[in-house]
């Protein structure tokens, strides 16, 4: 198909958006084969080398137990990877769903649907988290849920405005005119429709997942010691900060990475995909 | 200079990424000083790649490639950025096709007019505001003082339309351009403003162009015709000239196919077989020959030049020249011609009229709420709610078209919807081969509609995008008859009964053009061979030229499948070919209704009879002297009093406004809702 091929010319072009691409690459190569990359035990305790700089034998360094800090932090990659790709692509998917259902569906549950969503939508994602750990106890299981509970509503909105737009569209009426269920429309004339701009809100989003699972591991909220992750290692490193500065480097410098790669690999598939951005008439 | 402005040898390319498209090519043309000049041309013609060219707003991607275009003298593709401005702001000026689009939303329009004057320095605001006031006094704008500090949503659509021709004669433009600017209007609004246009351009003397695709429009309103095709200019003379007289095979194709020139009523409109040629390689012939019904081996090979046939009036074909050999031996033409000749022409359809019709529609309304509940409560109105059809009956037989005509707002496409239970029907019944649609639930109607089908109005939009043709078109048998059939056999059957070739089944809707898209639409609502199908105007936005063949396809069909059409539109010219019966519609009730050329040759509610004369006539010979109907389609909320259509009409008498005509029947069986029909 030659539009196709049109617009991935267009994103090949894109300079931040390639790079991006290569970032996010990276973070999802570098966690998915950790153990391959990673040269030492990320929990192996090496103490006469504790609190050392780069060296050959640890590339980025060790922590106050001599710890690797190069493998940790690959390690916690996997955490991070976890958390994004399975909180965001539930709540993507649920997001759709009730975003469609309450587009498509009857007025009243489209009213109880967005007043569902504008109450979770009202509880700050932290304090949320922070009473939820607090009457819970702090697991990863728990960082997950309140993720997607949390970014449920904001997928859910979007779909559910594209939905609308669509709904009066006349080949939504001519698939109604021809007999079709309406679960049948949503399936399959609406969600191939509506589900682009949802997966560039998604790539965007992937930061924001991994920044709140890092914030709440770095208040000991989050994924608890001896497992590593991107906000455990800052939490430590923020401890030993006066001793050695690179936890704090090795720890926050994946976490700008990955952050930058998934917003420009979406501003990039946002510029490509959204004709509104495109010049010319 | 006698010409205002002259375009040389314009050539303009569109770059893209698939290499460039050549959109315009060696242009010319001129335009005479206080002259209306029209440029026609179907879409994909360049007609408004001309307009951007000359007033330097080409999208980004386009390029003059050469060429000139002189305005008083000077070359307007030459000029600087700061010449560019005033030029726009007061030597030129355009009227769009959509004042929706074209008009500032959130401004009102005394603010826009001051915006425009911005050139007129030494004037005072109120100097600027006194004069917008005049201007849209002088387009028939009523109480110019009040309306003028309203918004463009606060006018309707006609006199939006006015508002725009105030806006761009504010500044007393030497040269007003009018893009399509009857195309989104009513033919009753239409001839109101070729009428205004008419006579304001006598007052101000400015020279317009005007460019449509549309030939009554032309031939009312314009002095000079310039005809374009695929890039081209291949004809141009005085109106007369062109439409008495016209040279060039595809000026004569073109005049033969508008259906308003087709004279004697015929089942089977002409055609232009073909499509047009792609742009992206510099033609090496006449860009006509593919299509052309005498094209020759040397068209094929060498481009045409221009040849004068008497002054004033030129054409681009080697069959003007005295030294052609026309026996010479046509390509690839017959190809062309026996893929339309296939139509069964004087295949005639048996309606049975004894019996049970197959679609009884008895006293249907369909409200739609205006106000929630609480508010119309809180703000005392009893009854929140429009009457968008109002009290129809209708009977359709087997094997029957019937035509459902009326001006936007008439409430036709509701009645459609209704009719096929996809809006709720207040009162009333509809009866569909014996099963009373409107008692069904939503699930057992689901089913029905396998017998029923609709087209709609835009061929393209009705297409789910995200679809290949092949599944679009093998929905219904996956929706109705899962499982029984073969995707492949079906998809290639359906192709073939719309004559669309087999590797179109892999194409998506955006991929595909007008023509092409409303065969699919054919073959969907045909492919479960329904009994009776929905045309919500089955021509809307399609050229001339293929107009016809959809229709002819729609009718060959009719005639092997003994189908029933109720076809709306407004389209009456049109309609006159394809419809055994009509139904007049006006503000949701049906105020006429009877066999068809009967109500076109002798309309008999005065309503029928505006619309009939409001069609624009292809012929500058015929061009009316008055306006057959005054004002615009009234509000639902607001139903006049009375005959609902008296504010309009030209024979109102005292009874008419206070007392609603009954329904009537006259001696040839037609039905009439008016007190005095104009004939017996």
């Amino acid at each position: 198909m030659s539009e196709g091929k049109e617009k991935l010319m267009l994103f090949l072009s894109n300079g931040l958006g390639m790079f991006g691409l290569l970032l996010v690459i990276l973070f999802f190569v570098s966690a998915i084969f950790a153990p391959v990359f990673a040269t030492h035990d990320p929990f192996l305790l090496d103490i006469p080398q504790r609190m050392s700089g780069p060296t050959a034998d640890h590339w980025l360094g060790t922590d106050q137990l001599g710890r690797d800090t190069y493998s940790r932090v690959l390690y916690g990659g996997r955490v991070a990877l976890k958390v994004a790709a399975i909180g965001v692509s539930i709540s993507l998917f649920v997001g759709l769903m009730l975003g469609m259902l309450a587009g498509f569906g009857p007025r009243w549950l489209d009213n109880l649907l967005l007043m569902l969503f504008d109450t979770i939508r009202s509880f700050p994602t932290i304090v949320l988290a922070l009473a939820a750990v607090s009457l819970l106890g702090p697991s990863l299981e728990l960082i997950l849920t309140i993720v997607i509970v949390t970014s449920i509503p904001g997928y859910a909105r979007l779909a559910r405005t594209s939905t609308m737009a669509l709904k009066g569209t006349e080949f939504i009426v001519a698939e109604q005119s021809l007999g079709a269920h309406p679960m049948k429309i949503i399936w399959r004339h609406i969600m191939p429709n509506v589900i682009g701009p949802l997966l560039i809100l998604a790539a965007m989003d992937v930061p924001v997942v991994v920044t709140v699972e890092a914030g709440l591991s770095f208040l000991g909220l989050g994924v608890q010691p001896p497992t590593s992750s991107w906000g455990t290692i800052l939490n430590e490193g923020y401890l030993l900060i006066r001793d050695t500065p690179w936890p704090i480097i090795a720890g926050g410098i994946p976490l700008v990475l990955t952050t930058l790669g998934f917003t420009f690999l979406g501003e990039a598939l946002r510029d490509v995909f959204d004709p509104r951005l495109r010049k010319g008439r | 200079m006698e010409n205002l402005f002259e375009i040389n040898n314009l050539n303009v390319d569109f770059k893209t990424p698939r290499g460039r498209v050549h959109a315009l090519r060696d242009v010319s043309f001129k335009a005479p000083r206080g002259k209306i000049i029209g440029v026609v041309g179907e879409s994909g013609s360049g007609k408004s790649t001309v307009i951007w060219a000359m007033t330097q707003l080409l999208a980004r991607n386009g390029v003059v490639e050469g060429g000139e275009i002189l305005f008083n003298g000077k070359n307007l593709l030459e000029f600087s950025e700061r010449e560019l401005q005033a030029f726009r702001g007061e030597e030129a000026s355009i009227v769009f096709q959509d004042p929706m689009t074209s008009q500032i939303p959130v401004r009102s329009y005394s603010q826009q007019m001051v915006d425009i004057a911005y050139r007129n320095k030494g004037k005072t605001k109120a100097d600027k505001i006194k004069r917008a006031i005049d201007m849209m006094r002088r387009v028939g704008i009523p109480d110019p003082e009040q309306r003028i500090v309203q918004y463009p949503h606060q006018f309707s659509g006609g006199m939006r339309q006015r508002a725009g021709i105030a806006m761009a004669l504010l500044m007393n433009p030497l040269l007003l351009i009018g893009d399509e600017l009857t195309t989104a209007l009513d033919v009753t609004m239409e001839a109101q403003i070729i009428h205004l246009l008419r006579e304001l351009q006598q007052e101000i003397k400015a020279t317009v162009m005007i460019v449509s695709h549309n030939l009554g429009l032309i031939a009312e309103l314009c002095d000079r015709v310039v005809v374009m095709y695929a890039g081209e200019v291949i004809e141009q003379g005085d109106v007369r000239q062109i439409f008495n007289n016209a040279q060039h095979p595809y000026t004569q194709a073109l005049l033969e196919c508008d259906p308003a020139r087709v004279l004697e009523r015929s089942r089977f409109l002409p055609t232009i077989p073909g499509d047009l040629p792609d742009l992206h390689v510099w033609p090496t012939g006449c860009i006509y020959a593919p299509r052309c019904k005498h094209a020759t081996r040397r068209c094929e090979q060498e481009r045409p030049t221009s040849f004068d046939i008497d002054p004033g009036h030129e054409a681009c074909c080697h069959l003007l020249d005295p030294d052609h050999d026309s026996n010479d031996e046509a390509a690839s033409v017959e190809r062309l011609q026996s893929k339309t000749s296939g139509y069964d022409e004087t295949a005639t359809v048996e309606i049975q009229y004894e019996g049970d019709p197959l679609l009884k529609v008895e006293h249907l309304q369909v409200r739609f709420r205006t106000m929630g509940a609480l508010k119309a409560k809180l703000k005392g109105i009893a009854d929140p709610f429009v009457d968008a059809v109002l009290d129809v009956s209708l009977r359709l037989w087997r094997g029957e078209t019937l035509g459902l005509v009326g001006e936007s707002g008439s409430g036709k496409t509701t009645l459609g919807r209704a009719i096929l239970g996809l809006v709720r029907v207040h009162q009333g019944s509809v009866v569909f081969d014996g099963k009373v649609l409107t008692d069904l639930p939503e699930a057992a109607l689901r089913n029905l509609r396998q017998n029923m089908a609709m087209m709609f109005q835009d061929p393209v939009g009705s297409l789910s995008p995200r679809q290949t043709v092949r599944s679009l078109i093998t929905e219904p048998f996956d929706l109705h008859r899962k499982g029984t059939y073969s995707t492949e056999d079906e998809a290639r059957r359906l192709c073939d009964m719309v004559n669309l070739p087999h590797n179109f089944l892999s194409r998506y809707p955006h991929e595909l053009s007008g023509g092409q898209a409303r065969r699919v639409g054919v073959a969907r609502a045909l492919a479960l061979e329904p009994s009776m199908i929905i045309a919500d105007e089955p021509t809307a936005g399609l050229d001339v030229s293929i107009q016809g063949e959809v229709l002819n396809l729609m009718r060959d069909l009719q005639g092997r499948q003994g189908l029933a059409y109720l076809i709306i539109t407004h389209n009456l010219p049109v309609v006159r070919h394809i419809c055994d019966r009509l139904a007049i519609m006006y503000l949701g009730r049906i105020v006429e209704q009877g066999e068809g050329e009967a109500i076109f040759n002798n309309p008999a509610h005065p309503y029928t009879e505006a619309l009939v004369h409001g069609v624009p006539q292809p012929d500058p010979d015929k061009r009316r002297e008055l306006v057959s109907i005054e004002g615009e389609v009234p509000s639902l909320i607001n139903r006049p009093a009375g005959c609902e259509f008296h504010p309009r009409c030209k024979y109102v008498q005292g009874r008419c406004r206070t007392e609603r005509p009954d329904e009537r029947q006259l001696s040839d069986g037609r039905v009439v809702q008016c007190h005095y029909p104009l004939i017996n």
